[in-house]
């Protein structure tokens, strides 16, 4: 699925229908900022939100969830006002980052006693309680007391909460924590799935790697600030005082680097440590893979072409900076 | 309200109502509300051991009420020991110059103390049996004095302010405010669970009480209470206790809500209530207790032993008529959970700043 790309800056009339749509938007928390001024447009499918602590990536969702409200601004998800919470919280299902639940509660009453808060009946509380308990295959441990859960349990019952009332869009602070790797990529092919289902999926993670696993687009957050968004290629091509990084395997790398560091705008040509590739920084991503093809066709063996720098990780450490990026 | 609503209104008070009834939290609030009943307890057992070794005595040392009450102060040694025969206890202090001594008589219900000084009667202490209008009037003045002013009112501090404060405290509350449910009606729901939980908390500690207390009566007193004014004052006691919670809960939701420390206005509440009974007769029915009191059966007096200047700072005012007193408390309540039904829609999850 290719999802269409984030909107910045751009008017929300007319344009906000199916999405989530933040205009011009602050929170301020006494005198502390809590974001400021973001703007966004965000389409289906998985978003990531990701940002050292403090940036702001919280009081995003919460106000997505309507549990914060902006000091400025307008949001508005799936044409929803967060003023509207009756809607909005059938629209939008949430999974929090506070590690709390209600005491003395099963996994399974946990998640019935919630649904009960949206009206339904105690059979469909309880046929959508167990729905969505096998989806995040809590099945053995539903009947057993939230506060015997490891963390990863507790994460994975709260998934099943915000999923529950099969909402199409699904807002998850950090829910990747706490996870073993089986559970964790079980729970990326459910967010994927609910991505393929035309929801939006907004997660939130430090961990950047799995960012650029699982996300359709990114929004990178620093103090408060979007700093960057849109899908991650997209993004990395938008810097353009980064150079960009190319590895090339080759035949003959000694020579492909020699050839490619006699052009102006190929900054920096390293041979990989086992010799069989060459590492490339170049300034013009076009004339670089030009001049690449009129190689190739010179007879220099090419036997692979890989960006090296348009991954979340390079990205944050361009925009925000290593020690940041390291969180 | 349609049924969605109740739906959603009952299943807050089931989860709210597990949570008020068995957290650890609230063991203090137990304890505040079944403390009097114990102490109630341990006096009437008290007042059946005395009767029973009073009755012991006077059958070993035979003496009749009537002698007993013709001893007069200034009567010597020698007639009371001639009207009344030796006593079943005695005490005797001497000094050079003066001699103290003690006698004791019993007729089985009453004890008698004889102070002598120098061999003539200086004072004579009657301690009754314990009777149905002496320990009425005890419970009257316990009720008013310790368990509404302080046993309900600090149990119902605890038990609202927690209902937001405590979700606060415990980051749970986001999975209320996550709901598609109205704001009120989670307040109604916390509010409810509340009050059911302080009313069944309370009402059964007074309840407890009122037996504790009367169970050490002889055979066909209690029975004879109950056929005149006894069902009719356990009600009102009851009704009280189940009002204290409906102002107080009231007051103290409206507290968890509105301020980060409720316990700031619960001071603040505890003090006024504590000075009421000095307010001028205008202020003093601007508080919870003053309604309360004006419901109660037995009017209590203040302490006899009370200093005259406190006494001279007190001020009466005329107890409110019983429609006026629960209308007035129902509406004030009202009004307070409707402030508090406003806030509660700009009611924010922000835990950090908590």
């Amino acid at each position: 699925m290719t999802p269409p790309a984030l909107v910045n800056g751009t008017s929300m009339n007319g344009a906000s229908a199916g999405r989530i749509t933040f205009d011009n938007v602050s929170r301020f928390y006494g005198e502390v900022l809590g974001v400021n001024r973001v703007t966004l447009s965000i389409p289906s499918g998985i978003t990531s939100l990701v940002g050292p602590n403090g940036s702001g990536k919280t009081t995003l969702m919460n106000m997505m969830a309507g549990l914060v409200r902006p000091t400025r601004g307008e949001i508005r998800v799936l044409d929803i006002p967060p003023t509207d919470p009756h809607r909005l919280c059938r629209a939008v299902g949430y999974a929090t980052q506070f590690d709390s639940f209600p005491k003395g509660l099963t996994g399974f009453e946990f998640v019935t006693a919630f649904l009960r808060l949206f009206g339904y009946d105690n059979a469909r509380c309880e046929a959508l309680a167990n729905a969505s308990i096998a989806r995040v295959r809590m099945g053995e441990a539903a009947h057993r007391k939230v506060a015997g859960y490891s963390k990863g349990m507790r994460q994975r019952i709260k998934l099943a909460l915000a999923i529950a009332h099969d909402p199409p869009v699904l807002v998850l602070d950090e829910p990747l924590n706490g996870l073993d790797p089986l559970v964790r990529s079980e729970t990326i092919a459910l967010f994927r799935e609910f991505a393929s289902q035309g929801r939006h999926v907004i997660v939130s993670s430090h961990v950047l790697h799995e960012v650029d696993q699982i996300s359709d687009q990114v929004i990178l957050l620093s103090n408060g600030y979007v700093v960057a968004e849109g899908q991650i290629q997209g993004v990395r091509g938008e810097i353009q005082d980064q150079p960009m990084q190319v590895f090339i395997r080759s035949t003959r790398p000694a020579l492909l680097a020699a050839r490619l560091f006699e052009l102006n705008h190929v900054v920096e040509a390293r041979l990989a440590p086992d010799a069989s590739a060459v590492l490339i920084k170049t300034k013009d991503a076009d004339g670089f893979y030009r001049a690449l093809n009129q190689l190739a066709l010179g007879g220099i063996d090419i036997e692979g072409v890989m960006p090296a720098d348009d991954n979340v990780n390079s990205v944050y450490e361009y925009l925000i900076g290593g020690g940041e990026a390291a969180r | 309200m349609n049924t969605s609503t109740w739906t959603q209104l009952s299943a807050v008070m089931r989860l709210e109502l597990r949570k008020t009834f068995f957290t650890r939290r609230g063991w203090w609030i137990y304890i505040l509300a079944f403390a009097p009943a114990l102490l109630y307890l341990i006096h009437s057992i008290d007042s059946v051991r005395n009767h029973e070794q009073r009755q012991a005595l006077a059958a070993a040392n035979p003496v009749a009420l009537y002698a007993i009450k013709q001893i007069q102060v200034g009567d010597t040694i020698e007639d009371v020991e001639k009207q009344l025969g030796p006593p079943y206890f005695h005490l005797t202090f001497k000094r050079r110059e003066f001699e103290v001594r003690v006698y004791r008589y019993t007729n089985g219900d009453s004890d008698f103390a004889f102070n002598f000084f120098n061999g003539k009667v200086t004072r004579i202490d009657e301690e009754d049996r314990c009777n149905l209008q002496k320990d009425s009037a005890i419970f009257a003045t316990t009720f008013q004095f310790f368990y509404l002013r302080l046993a309900v009112f600090f149990g119902c501090v605890g038990i609202f302010t927690n209902l937001f404060r405590g979700e606060m405290l415990d980051k749970s509350l986001h999975f209320y405010l996550l709901a598609p449910m109205r704001r009120e009606v989670l307040l109604a729901g916390k509010y409810l669970a509340g009050l059911a939980a302080a009313v069944v908390i309370f009402t059964f500690g007074t309840a407890l009480q009122i037996a504790a207390l009367s169970w050490h009566f002889d055979k066909g007193v209690v029975p004879a209470y109950m056929h005149g004014t006894g069902w009719t004052d356990i009600a009102s006691y009851l009704g009280i206790t189940a009002l204290a919670c409906v102002g107080y809960g009231g007051i103290f939701l409206a507290a968890g809500l509105l301020f980060k420390n409720p316990i700031v206005p619960a001071a603040v509440v505890l003090l006024w209530e504590a000075a009421n009974i000095f307010l001028p007769a205008a202020l003093k029915k601007i508080s919870v207790i003053f309604y309360l009191q004006s419901l109660c059966p037995l009017v209590a007096s203040p302490d006899k032993d009370m200093s005259p200047f406190l006494r001279l700072l007190l001020s009466s005012a005329e107890p409110a008529a019983p429609w006026v007193a629960i209308g007035g408390l129902l509406a004030v309540t009202a009004l307070v959970l409707t402030i508090a039904g406003l806030r509660s829609r700009k009611l924010e999850i922000n835990y950090g700043t908590e």
